[in-house]
């Protein structure tokens, strides 16, 4: 049990906010993406959009280690 | 990039796959990717040691070795198994958003915790301490009489080694996966890997002194601009001046993560006073 949590662990880190956070920057950039087609804005623009996602993510994460620490 | 088909049919060649891009930018690539698998296979490899070197000074080397074995052979068993069915049987671009979140994964992990580490929010990393810690847990443990096999010692080399050796198979196979990614990334975990080696043999007082929290954050921007370069290819982007991207993705994480190290700091003081 203790081996299957470190690897959870290791794969996803230690909260959820994050593995959260970029589940959902990958699944808003892939319907963006749908949404744009191959030829689009996207193409040029979108890999800025993810990076910005992305830092919004760690950001979030770590926001939320913040708060714990506050309590 | 030098493979720009939305879909690679599954025929196409394993070794052709890694075949490395044609554009002049590549070293940068090259460079980054060699940089980002030494420092985090170093750092990985450096905390098993620190596992390997307390069950061997606490209890015996000889099982502590054997221990760490076993793991390297089931390690090798996973790398031969999980690069080569991974780069030859998924489509190109769907791997290139898998290995990408894989990488943002790890390395927004490594960058969390360093921008708290550098805020003062979290004690720094020290391999040295986890070795100190390991050799006192392992104290209470009944060492069998000499000539008998000491399982306890071999199981918590075994585990150990096997857990630190798993995030650097994952980090050296997502970033070879990339065309022309696979020499850098085998390199820097040769180098991390001899470095780690010559620091046990030696001795392990320098455990003490690397700045591992530095080390890690390093590591941290280094494999986040990979996850966010390949995610972004996967998904159909083409960067604005091609493998040099990562030279500006890189500067966006560092800027990013210190304006939070700032505000942490700020905000961490702000708590103090009130």
């Amino acid at each position: 049990m203790s081996v299957l949590r470190q690897l959870r662990k290791l794969v996803l880190g230690e909260t959820w906010s994050l593995p959260v956070g970029v589940a959902l920057a990958l699944g808003a950039a892939g319907i963006m993406r749908a949404v744009d087609g191959d030829d689009g804005w996207w193409h040029h623009a979108g890999g800025f959009i993810l990076l910005g996602l992305v830092g919004l993510a760690l950001t979030g994460s770590l926001a939320g280690a913040l708060r714990a620490r506050h309590r | 990039m030098g493979l720009t088909a939305p879909h690679v049919s599954l025929s196409v060649p394993y070794v052709s796959r890694l075949a490395p891009p044609a554009s002049s930018l590549a070293g940068v690539a090259f460079v980054l990717t060699l940089i980002g698998a030494t420092l985090a296979c170093g750092l990985e490899m450096l905390e098993a040691l620190a596992i390997v070197l307390a069950v061997g000074i606490t209890r015996r080397f000889r099982d502590s070795l054997i221990g760490a074995a076993g793991a390297a052979l089931a390690l090798a068993a996973l790398a031969v198994v999980l690069g080569p069915v991974l780069i030859s049987r998924v489509p190109l671009a769907p791997l290139r958003v898998l290995i990408g979140a894989f990488l943002l994964l790890f390395g927004l992990e490594w960058l969390r915790k360093g921008v708290l580490r550098l805020a003062h929010l979290r004690s720094p990393s020290s391999s040295f301490k986890e070795f100190v810690e390991e050799q006192e847990e392992l104290e209470g443990l009944e060492l069998p009489p000499p000539g008998r096999p000491d399982w306890a010692g071999r199981t918590i080399a075994f585990k150990g080694v096997l857990l630190e050796g798993v995030e650097v198979i994952l980090i050296v196979t997502a970033l070879g996966a990339r065309p022309g990614g696979l020499a850098p990334a085998l390199i820097g975990g040769g180098v991390a890997l001899i470095a780690v080696i010559v620091v046990g043999l030696v001795l392990h007082a320098p455990l003490s002194r690397l700045p591992e929290t530095h080390l890690k954050y390093t590591v941290g921007i280094v494999l986040s601009t990979f996850g966010v370069f390949f995610a972004a290819e996967g998904l159909g982007v083409s960067w604005p001046l091609s493998d040099a991207a990562l030279l500006y993705l890189a500067a966006a994480f560092f800027l990013i993560s210190q304006l939070q190290i700032r505000l942490l700091t700020r905000e961490r003081a702000g708590v103090a006073t009130a």
